[in-house]
């Protein structure tokens, strides 16, 4: 009964402790760093939202393609 | 009459004051920016914005008239623009007329969906805006424009070291703050366990598996999320201070190490959880004070921005454009209407009015010819105008008033806190009553292990849970109650700086006064076609006095007309001046009558009087009964003002105040509140305008009104949200019966370790006991605080 109990906590603390690492990187990746828009972050969870966010990831490769071939081009 | 709501910004206006359209006769604007930004968005596919506003109501669309070319200037450039390591540019800005989250979801998709944006990061809660863009592709002026169209302004900011050091020790105190609270509260869940134990029987092995998880969650909280309180007791004794640093990390140390020696072989109860409440909760409090500190960057960034950038010199006949820091004295530098004057001067040719509020705080534009002073940071509202520079930036007004703001929110008056200055006696009381226990028990009992346990329980029993809830838990109920009432203390601590004030300081203009011209009361014999001549001039000026007397018109008559008039032409310093049928109109203050105090107003058609209006600011309601409960409380009522002695003198008698100083300009305010601290006084400074924005600064406690500028309300303590001055009364009443309940709570804590502390130093404390009287004597703290609420504000 009692190494079950040792098993589970080994256990619980590996799961929560995993939990805690990605709490800790979302907030040095900044996740965190605006208090009210966190929290109303809910509102922009839509397929359209997530269809947008793709988009944009899209549109930022592109952007940043096109930069580095006239850097390099410049070079 | 009945209101509806305009179909973007959600504000109600009577129903004929609205735009319809015959398409969709659902759809109905306030305004036509209103139906702009609304058509815009549906156009573009962000309809969906309104569904994420909800009921939530807006400002209405900015509209912005200056150009935004100036964006894309060299002296703009390089002072704002980064370049980022890929080759993009980074600006930061301020985004001017977020309401709520929906509109922070509008700025982004805007922008995001705009060609060369790189990146577009909206700040909810300071507003700040970091936007990285391709220059190739677009330019920062298209960016502006973009913003301006979907009704926001944006204005940028010099991202100093000083932000990026608060937002750094903000993010490191969340993350210190976000550990402790997640394992403090897996410790209390493993804790309903160990606590059932103690009653059901629990065997050995099972506690020491509770032990060992509370061990793992309580060491991060102690040597991670506590290290601040280490370095604050380091730093504290080497100034010879022994502070609330010391005793809580001191006190959370020995309840772990003594812990430690339960959970690896010595028997009793360990006090890991103990270790892990009492960080967190000191904690939680010391991140407010990070938030505080990282708002009054912030601020200083907001006023920073407001500052232009530039200004027009004449030099050699032609114009040039410089920078602030170029002007230099006797240049002649040319203002635009709706411009600010960027230093301080004297006018050389032009008429113009100025709108000086943020010197004087009063609201009518000040008429300014050859000769007269031109103040840094007040706005051109007429005419464009010429005037030589008798002071550089560095030493102009504005700069002035920036830099001692800037010194006053980096040096804010230090706010009383009883529960501080009690840790103090209490850490040196209960250290040296364990170390005499120890001492006593190993000479009398022996057995140094003993006597150290004996010794630790005694730390421990006194643990300043009690002590630490005293403050927090009365201070929650009177903050929230505070809120129902709709005013807004922003931080738990000025509740009790407020309760103990000595004076109270008050502003005329918005303050006392509602702040808005309003025609006494005037019998009036003009034909109606004379009524329609003085309506359509009045509607013709945008300045307050004429504003005042045609919103009279529209109160006393019915059906007015308006009439195109011809020739309308302003006089410098006396009015309006127009032409109707070759009858020569005109409306304003004719110069012989200077006999009058009050703002007059004299309607005259080919010279004949045919009305007189007098106008006057007028008292709130309430202003009178506000000052008199202060009075009542042998608290010291004093009036300042940036206008003329004759219309303080009035108001001031009025009301009834102890004291009054007029002709105050925002520096000479600030002076005098010092010189109220210099003398030993706990000050209230109650203002609206950027003129007191120093003077907030400066007092103890501030309290803006809810409608005043952003700048005071920024810098303010207390903001009253609805406005009414009754309301600093409320503030004032719930402040000094909460700070009693804190006074009660600590006595409860207080009597508590009286009690216990003796039953541990005679080695009496059993783990049972020590667990059942902590949460009783929180429990007596919590339970005492819901009482404030008990009371009604009007017994």
């Amino acid at each position: 009964m009692n190494s079950i109990l040792w098993i589970e906590l080994v256990v619980g603390i590996i799961v929560s402790f995993t939990l805690l690492g990605i709490f800790i990187w979302g907030v040095k990746q900044g996740q965190f760093d605006d208090g009210k828009k966190m929290m109303n972050g809910l509102l922009n969870d839509s397929t359209e939202d997530l269809q947008d966010a793709v988009k944009k990831d899209e549109k930022v490769k592109d952007l940043r393609e096109k930069k580095r071939e006239k850097l390099q081009k410049k070079d | 009459m009945s209101l509806i709501a305009c179909s973007h910004c959600h504000l109600e206006f009577d129903e004929s004051l609205m735009i319809n359209e015959p398409e969709n006769k659902n759809l109905h604007f306030c305004c036509n920016g209103c139906q702009g930004v609304y058509h815009l968005l549906k156009d573009d596919g962000l309809d969906s914005f309104y569904e994420k506003v909800g009921k939530n109501k807006l400002a209405k669309p900015l509209a912005v008239g200056s150009d935004s070319s100036n964006f894309d200037m060299e002296s703009f450039t390089t002072r704002y623009i980064k370049k980022t390591d890929e080759g993009f540019s980074r600006v930061d800005l301020i985004i001017e007329g977020i309401h709520c989250a929906a509109c922070i979801w509008l700025n982004e998709k805007v922008l995001d969906q705009t060609a060369g944006i790189v990146e577009v990061n909206i700040n909810f809660t300071n507003n700040k805006a970091k936007i990285i863009w391709d220059e190739d592709v677009i330019k920062l002026s298209q960016i502006i424009d973009k913003i301006r169209s979907i009704g926001y302004n944006a204005y940028p900011y010099d991202r100093t070291e000083s932000e990026k050091k608060a937002t750094k020790n903000k993010k490191d105190f969340f993350l210190r703050m976000s550990i402790a609270i997640f394992a403090s509260m897996n410790i209390m869940m493993i804790d309903v366990a160990k606590y059932t134990g103690y009653f059901t029987g629990i065997d050995d092995e099972m506690l020491r598996i509770i032990h060992m998880a509370e061990f793992i969650f309580a060491t991060p909280v102690l040597f991670y999320s506590g290290w601040i309180f280490f370095r604050g007791a380091y730093y504290g004794l080497k100034n010879k201070i022994i502070n609330m640093d010391f005793l809580v990390s001191f006190g959370a140390t020995l309840s772990y190490i003594y812990s430690l020696y339960v959970l690896f072989g010595g028997a009793g109860d360990s006090y890991f959880d103990s270790v892990a409440m009492i960080i967190t909760f000191v904690l939680v409090g010391k991140y407010l004070e990070v938030l505080g500190k990282k708002s009054a960057v912030d601020t200083m960034d907001k006023i920073k921005s407001q500052i232009p950038l530039e200004a027009t010199i004449i030099k050699n006949g032609g114009k040039k454009v410089v920078s602030l820091d170029e002007i230099k004295v006797d240049d002649i530098i040319e203002v635009k209407t709706g411009e600010k004057a960027s230093v301080d001067g004297e006018v050389v040719s032009g008429f113009s009015s100025f709108d000086e509020s943020s010197i004087s705080g009063e609201s009518l534009p000040v008429s300014k010819t050859t000769g007269d002073k031109i103040y840094s940071g007040t706005i051109n509202t007429q005419a464009v105008i010429r005037y030589k520079a008798v002071k550089n930036y560095a030493n102009s007004t504005l700069n002035n008033i920036v830099e001692l703001l800037e010194d006053s929110l980096n040096s804010k008056p230090k706010i009383e806190d009883t529960t501080n200055e009690i840790s103090k006696y209490f850490s040196i009381i209960i250290l040296t009553l364990s170390l005499a226990t120890f001492i006593a028990w190993y000479l009398y009992v022996g057995g140094f292990e003993n006597s150290l346990i004996v010794a630790i329980s005694v730390i421990i029993i006194a643990c300043p849970c009690a002590l630490a809830l005293a403050t927090p838990i009365a201070s929650l109920i009177g903050i929230s109650w505070l809120s129902q009432e709709g005013l807004l203390f922003k931080e738990a601590k000025f509740l009790e700086t407020f309760a103990k004030i000595d004076a109270i300081v008050f502003d005329k203009t918005g303050t006392l006064t509602t702040g808005k011209l309003t025609v006494k009361k005037v019998p009036l014999s003009l034909t109606k076609k004379e009524l329609n001549i003085l309506y359509s001039l009045a509607d013709s000026s945008t300045h307050p006095v004429s504003v005042a007397i045609k919103n009279y018109l529209e109160e006393c008559f019915e059906n007015l007309d308006i009439i195109t008039l011809e020739e309308i032409e302003q006089l410098p310093s006396m009015g309006l001046q127009a032409r109707y049928n070759n009858n020569v109109i005109f409306g304003g203050r004719l110069e012989n009558n200077v006999e009058y105090q009050t703002t007059i107003y004299h309607f005259t058609i080919n010279d004949k009087l045919l009305a007189t209006f007098e106008l006057e600011d007028k008292l709130r309601e309430d202003a009178k009964s506000t000052v008199e409960y202060f009075k009542k409380q042998n608290i010291k009522t004093i009036l300042c003002s940036g206008d003329n002695e004759q219309a303080v003198s009035s108001v001031a008698k009025e009301v009834g105040v102890d004291h009054y100083n007029a002709k105050m300009s925002p520096i000479a305010k600030a002076d005098y509140i010092q010189s109220l601290k210099d003398s030993k006084k706990s000050v209230v400074m109650v203002g609206d305008g950027i003129n007191d924005s120093l003077a907030l600064s400066r007092a103890n406690i501030s309290i803006a009104m809810g409608n005043g500028a952003d700048i005071s309300i920024a810098i303010s303590d207390i903001v009253i949200l609805n406005d009414k001055l009754e309301g600093i009364k409320k503030s004032h009443y719930i402040s000094q019966r909460t700070f009693k309940f804190i006074k009660q709570n600590l006595m409860i804590s207080t009597v508590y370790n009286v009690l216990t502390i003796p039953i541990a130093m005679a080695g009496y404390i059993i783990p049972l006991v020590a667990a059942l009287s902590m949460s009783l004597s929180s429990l007596l703290v919590v339970g005492n605080s819901l009482r404030i609420k008990n009371r009604k504000i009007d017994e």
